[in-house]
């Protein structure tokens, strides 16, 4: 019975879409109901696809598992394997083939042949909690080599026609710290892959071969003619942006990444050229270079889909879309650097490129997210002196306000992935009293669409050697930023035992030790706003102070809004303060909050371009060295009005005439810089 | 001895199963629904089932109601304007829920608009720990600052759900007491009584749903009651509940948590009786209206339960009857995108205006006008005349999208069906992974409106080996209700380390449990019947976020036997997870059980098989599988026990049109169920 093999054409190429995501969803539901890790059931970091015979992505499941895999590309990993029936491969290597991104990721991947010959492939991978290395859960910040990070394994055979390699289960037991977890995670995945085979079988049972073969190119087709169709409505043009992350090392400097987006026809560039060095921490993205990585892509892949959701999510999407990543930058990092924690850079760079497409696009697309998400680990002991830990969630900001649209509350956009752990299973499994959940009042970037609320957690530990893990903090500098006029959101905190004389603000610090009666409060950033505030109207406005979200205090300051004691608008003194607030604003393009403003007056877009020109002509392993030195010899120097690219410079030619290994400043720069003194 | 009467209303029409003691006959009756006038057509029904019957109202012993007025005030969110009462510093409860965005790739995406406002929410001063112990103790004072707000707020009704009260009330008892003596014109709802589970996002929804639709769910009872005296009937009526039992429809005007699923938990609950008569071990019920559509697992002629069912934008969190959706069912919209490519749903022409066929407003294809453009449905009026279908109608809009597509009208339909059918395929894929089963060892029970007229195509795509077509497709809801039987779940949250002295606990617990249970079926339902007990508990390995429900039996309970206990919990982690860790350490989370005095149920008419060629009605020309086919029409009355007839074929009854695609043949069974297989099976 195949009622469907009547060839594929724009009447049957839905029914096929619809039988690869059902195959993509039953290896995604496969893998959660059997996966051990709490990676995979708590957070969802796993994914899962039909790939074609050159590994691109053609399914993955859409309602769950991780949202940075869209693109995914096995192509690097494929070749160099004479694949039979039933040899499943893997590896988490993300220096090999450029397909894992950090070593926690274990990929799988496997062909499926029918009548011999090779049709596809499935694969999927899991975040492991643990695969050995410096630390437990074998992630931070502060590692500074690859080989800090745990196994590496090489792509390699896991099974050969259909028997496991025993070899390396050994090899991986004796160097993971939970074997067992590991092991039934990996069961899980080979459970997933074999899912998979046996779903693409049931559509070319119902395809043929031959159709369902041509049918995954015509679906990376059909991807890619929505993708142009849509990139061609845009406008043509190039636009630069920049966002920062607060620190590049516990204690660090900021740290840029620079992107240039250019829309010509029906293709887009990303171009990651001015992004800051790779750094001596593990926050470096391992991309290889490739042009349509799919960290590199994630950004593009939300701001595409954003603009048009029926678009297909599958390679096709960002065929028309290529990123240019520089080689030792922190968007393509090379061996031996750590990468472990690449997420945070990853959604960093997220946040570039939306705010690349909010120049090109401010009618269309929302303000900045909250984005910098701490998730939130603790470790301390029961009175019985046992040792726990335990997950007690993310706390993030809220999305950006949009053209239509206030932004969601304490999570969203670029982070709505994230489940949150109820407080009162935190509080049954380990000593903790969480004191306050909730989102922040005036966190939120004042605009016509007020930008989401803020996230704020505070709790208390009771056992001494507590410690509390905040993975990827940051944004307690660079607050989101605001759009069309909007205001950027509130920048996030990290405090112990707030409010007393023991107050210690522990900024983007992501490791804290505790004593007993510590407490701990850390607020997530708030989004950034979207168009004037004064826009906004009265009436919504009060509902915000009514609901808390704004307090009175700032409904009068930035929105011109005044309310009577219970709350009632008073509409002639609201008109007055309206009318002062339009007299005074002169809204840019973006509302970028206090730390950006004072860090760009010593950084600005001219010096930070002068650096970035220097240091690619400096060796790899120099460029981080030369940056701390320069951002040292710089601190506090605001510029003059030409942009002060001379001081850098300088400041660079006083480093390098110590040391002879620095190379001079390219020619091209400094006769730039002599002719704009000119 | 008397008469049983079950009742369920829908949006379209209102079915009636009618069951007589003394001889175990079972009649069914359907009238138009009265939106404009609820109760209207239970009254009507009455009428007809003495005239037709011969019975009168006073012989109407026993009264089961199923109704969806509870989902639907969720769905058009017309409840009650509620304030909520949370512990202090945890206000954002509602707003945040499990943080989780419903798009994911969107970066525009939000969480549906609570059911209660952030103005309308307040914090009390108290606090109990994990333990259930008073860490600060309530002050009054702060309850009635709250009180104050909330009727500033123009609140009519009070919602309490405090950190912890899951392991002790007193602290929403405490502030209950306080709004019951300043606000007695309040109705007061606590997270504590409702369903004491652990998770405040989960309590707290849950409760916020019960109270949210408890007014208009409570006036329509009573409208009800009132009705139903007034015509003579003096059996209190019973109420159908998620839980896919039944309760008094007094008790349903205040616990209405437990009936807001009331009309799909019957329909399941009828399907599962068939299923169990006819002997299907392994099924899966398909229940397809206009508007939605719904699978169910039913295994060994049981129903699965589980917590989380949606309720419009929500999840609640008390055990019902599993039901999911696979889709929007028969009115779903066909479209070709920009790009040329065709494309169906999601949105829909629900019932207004409906598919193009109906001649009611509608102009763009749906599912059903791609049936009627290929001539496999409109010999007869649908759903008792009325609605006729226009063919025209339907070809024209159609034909609309073929021609962008550059396909006749035939061509154009088929697609239509294919994509709807692939993408419940997907829905359904879905499912059979998350539970881990294999469609190829089910039978396919399909009811509703448009189930029996897809059922054999979504079959045929699973692989399934059977679709049963019950004789009186739309009455299973009806049916469900009236052999529900009267049963109520209780929970208890330890949270323990599974050992010794917990085992010893969790009997003890259960004791209790038992001692509520027992009074609730004595006392609240006026029960005097025999009962059954199940016992569960809900277990994980340490260091797991969510619990498996595990089955008990009473002797492991008694006995205080925690390696029995955990042994049950390995298996059940094996079953549904495919692995279990022996070594592992245990936590107990909660025990539930659950408290069933069963009714009496009516055997299903029969019919003495005789063997042989059903007569057609007619012949048709149809579009099917590619093709213009002559195809069998068949009227179902007609069809007798042991008939058989095979595809292409059509067979029309007053309330759906079942489809039988070439390859697939029939036979009608002793209780005059179509049995549909395909033909290399058959």
């Amino acid at each position: 019975m195949s009622p469907e093999s009547t060839g594929l054409d724009n009447t049957t190429l839905q029914v096929l879409a619809n039988y690869c995501a059902a195959a993509a969803e039953s290896m995604g539901w496969t893998l959660m109901r059997t996966a051990h890790s709490t990676f995979v059931k708590e957070t969802e970091d796993f994914s899962c696809q039909v790939l074609t015979p050159e590994g691109l992505t053609v399914a993955s499941p859409k309602t769950f598992g991780a949202t940075w895999y869209t693109g995914l590309d096995y192509g690097g990993v494929i070749p160099g394997f004479d694949y039979r029936d039933g040899d499943i491969c893997i590896t988490s290597d993300p220096y090999a083939g450029f397909v894992a991104t950090h070593t926690p990721d274990t990929h799988i991947w496997k062909p499926v042949f029918r009548d011999g010959a090779l049709v596809c492939f499935v694969g999927s991978h899991i975040h492991n909690t643990d695969v050995g290395g410096a630390v437990p859960a074998t992630l931070s910040r502060s590692l500074t080599e690859i080989h800090q990070e745990g196994l590496r394994i090489p792509p390699m055979r896991l099974l050969r026609d259909g028997v496991m390699n025993q070899d390396l289960l050994n090899l991986i037991s004796r160097n993971v710290r939970l074997p067992e977890q590991n092991w039934g995670d990996l069961n899980a995945q080979i459970a997933c892959v074999n899912v998979g085979e046996r779903k693409v079988h049931e559509i070319i049972d119902r395809f043929g071969r031959e159709s369902f073969c041509t049918g995954l190119t015509a679906l990376l087709d059909y991807a890619e003619r929505q993708s142009r169709a849509l990139i061609a409505s845009l406008p043509d043009g190039e636009w630069f942006f920049a966002d920062y992350a607060d620190e590049d090392q516990e204690g660090g400097y900021p740290v840029r990444v620079a992107v240039t987006l250019r829309i010509h026809g029906d293709t887009l560039t990303v171009d990651f050229t001015g992004s800051d060095p790779q750094l001596v921490s593990s926050l470096n993205m391992p991309t290889g270079g490739m042009e349509r990585h799919s960290l590199a892509m994630v950004g593009v892949v939300y701001a595409l889909y954003s603009l048009d959701p029926t678009v297909m999510l599958n390679y096709g999407l960002v065929r028309p879309a290529r990123a240019i990543l520089p080689p030792g930058t922190v968007m393509n990092a090379v061996e031996p650097a750590a990468v472990g924690m690449r997420s945070l850079m990853s959604n960093l760079a997220q946040t570039a490129v939306i705010g690349a497409f909010c120049r090109a696009l401010p009618d269309r697309m929302p303000a900045s997210p909250g984005s910098g998400v701490s998730l939130m680990n603790v470790k301390t002991t029961t009175r019985a002196g046992r040792t726990v830990m335990a997950s007690i969630g993310p706390v993030g900001g809220g999305a950006g306000g949009g053209p239509f649209a206030d932004g969601s509350e304490g999570s969203g956009a670029n982070m709505s992935y994230l489940k949150n752990t109820p407080i009162e299973i935190s509080e049954a499994e380990i000593p903790v009293r969480i004191r306050r959940y909730g989102l922040v009042a005036d966190s939120g970037g004042a605009g016509r669409w007020r930008g989401g609320s803020a996230l704020e957690m505070e709790f208390q530990l009771f056992a001494p050697q507590s410690m509390v893990t905040a993975r990827n903090r940051d944004r307690s500098i660079f607050s989101a930023w605001g759009l069309c006029g909007g205001q950027a959101g509130r920048v996030s905190r990290f405090i112990r035992n707030p409010d007393t004389d023991a107050a210690v603000e522990l900024g983007s610090t992501d490791v804290v030790s505790c004593d007993p009666g510590d407490i701990i409060l850390i607020q997530g950033p708030g989004a950034g706003g979207y168009g004037d505030p004064v826009e906004r109207p009265v009436e919504a406005v009060a509902a915000d102070v009514r609901c808390g979200f704004v307090s009175a205090d700032r409904a009068r300051t930035d929105y011109g809004v005044a309310l009577d004691a219970a709350l009632a608008v008073d509409a002639a003194a609201t008109a007055r303060l309206r009318a002062e607030l339009s007299r005074r604003r002169a809204p840019g393009e973006f509302g970028h909050g206090a730390g950006r403003l004072a860090f760009e007056a010593v950084w600005t877009p001219a010096r930070y371009d002068a650096l970035t020109r220097i240091l690619i002509e400096v060796p790899t392993t120099w460029r981080f060295f030369v940056k701390h030195r320069v951002f040292a010899a710089l601190a506090g120097h605001v510029a003059s009005t030409g942009g002060g690219a001379a001081d850098v410079v300088a400041a660079y030619e006083t480093l390098a005439a110590g040391f002879a290994d620095l190379p001079p400043v390219p020619p091209g720069l400094a006769s730039r810089l002599a002719a704009a003194a000119e | 001895m008397g008469y049983r009467v079950g009742v369920d209303i829908g949006g379209s029409f209102t079915d009636f199963a009618v069951f007589d003691e003394a001889t175990q006959r079972l009649e069914s009756l359907k009238v138009f629904s009265r939106p404009d006038e609820p109760g209207a057509e239970v009254l009507q029904g009455i009428r007809l089932i003495g005239e037709r019957y011969g019975i009168a109202p006073e012989e109407i012993s026993y009264f089961t109601h199923g109704t969806t007025v509870g989902v639907n005030t969720v769905i058009q969110r017309k409840g009650l304007r509620l304030a909520l009462f949370t512990t202090e510093h945890f206000r954002d409860v509602l707003e945040l829920a499990r943080l989780k965005i419903p798009n994911m790739y969107s970066l525009l995406s939000k969480r549906p608009q609570p059911l209660i406002t952030r103005d309308r929410v307040f914090g009390i001063a108290e606090r109990l720990a994990a333990d259930g112990s008073v860490e600060q103790p309530i002050d009054p004072t702060s309850v009635e600052a709250a009180l104050e707000g909330a009727r500033a707020s123009g609140a009519e009704g009070i919602v309490i759900a405090f950190l912890h009260a899951y392991r002790n009330p007193a602290h929403e008892l405490a502030a209950k007491a306080v709004v019951e003596k300043l606000a007695p014109e309040l109705p007061v709802f606590c997270s504590s009584q409702t369903w004491p589970i652990i998770r405040e996002y989960e309590r707290t929804i849950t409760t916020v749903i019960g109270g949210y639709v408890q007014p208009r769910v409570a006036h329509y009872l009573t409208s009800l009651q009132a009705a139903l005296r007034q015509v003579g009937i003096a059996a209190d009526p019973r109420l159908t509940k998620s839980n896919g039992g039944v309760m008094t429809a007094e008790q349903g005007k205040s616990d209405c948590v437990q009936m807001i699923l009331s009309g799909t938990a019957s329909g399941v609950i009828g399907a599962s009786y068939i299923a169990q008569a006819c002997g299907i071990p392994r099924c899966m019920s398909l229940d397809i209206g206009g508007t939605s559509a719904d699978m169910a697992l039913i295994l060994d002629g049981q129903p699965q339960y589980g917590v989380g069912e949606r309720i419009g934008d929500f999840h609640i969190f008390i055990p019902s009857v599993a039901v999911s959706s696979i889709g929007e069912g028969g009115g779903s919209i066909a479209w070709v995108d920009p790009l040329g490519v065709l494309k169906v749903g999601p949105e829909s022409a629900g019932s207004r205006p409906g598919p193009a066929c109906y001649g009611r407003g509608g102009t763009r294809a749906t599912i059903t006008d791609a049936f009627v453009a290929c001539g496999l449905i409109g010999f007869s009026a649908l759903g008792y005349a009325s609605v006729t279908v226009d063919r025209d109608r339907a070809r024209a809009a159609v034909g609309e999208l073929g021609e962008k597509l550059g396909r006749s009208v035939e061509q154009t339909a088929e697609a239509i069906i294919r994509i709807a059918v692939s993408g419940m395929y997907a829905d359904v894929s879905a499912l059979v992974s998350r539970f881990g089963i294999d469609p190829r060892e089910f039978a396919c029970l399909a009811f509703g409106g448009a189930g029996p007229m897809l059922g054999c195509f979504l079959a045929r795509s699973l692989g399934m080996r059977e679709v049963v077509v019950p004789p009186t497709p739309g009455v299973l809801s009806a049916l469900g209700g009236l052999i529900a039987d009267i049963k109520n779940d209780f929970i208890a949250t330890l949270y323990l380390d599974l050992d010794a002295a917990a085992a010893e606990t969790v009997r003890d617990s259960f004791a209790g449990l038992e001692a509520r249970a027992v009074a609730w079926l004595r006392h609240d339902q006026g029960y005097d019947g025999a009962y059954g007990l199940t016992y569960s508990a809900e277990l994980r390995y340490r260091g797991q976020s969510f619990e498996v429900d595990t089955p008990l039996d009473a002797a492991t309970v008694t006995a205080a036997d925690a390696a029995g206990i955990a042994e049950a919990f390995h298996r059940a982690h094996e079953r549904v997870y495919g692995h279990a860790d022996r070594g592992a350490r245990l936590q107990l989370i909660a025990i539930r059980l659950v408290i069933s005095g069963a009714t009496a149920k009516p055997a299903l008419p029969r019919q003495l098989r005789e063997p042989g060629p059903a007569r057609e009605a007619g012949r048709a020309t149809v579009w099917i599988d590619g093709a213009s086919r002559s195809a069998a029409l068949f009227h179902r009355p007609d069809l007798r026990a042991g008939q058989s007839f095979r595809g292409p074929a059509i067979v029309t009854q007053d309330d759906c049109t079942t489809i039988l695609p070439p390859g697939f043949c029939a036979e009608v069974d002793e209780f005059t169920n179509l049995r549909i297989v395909p033909e290399a099976a058959g």
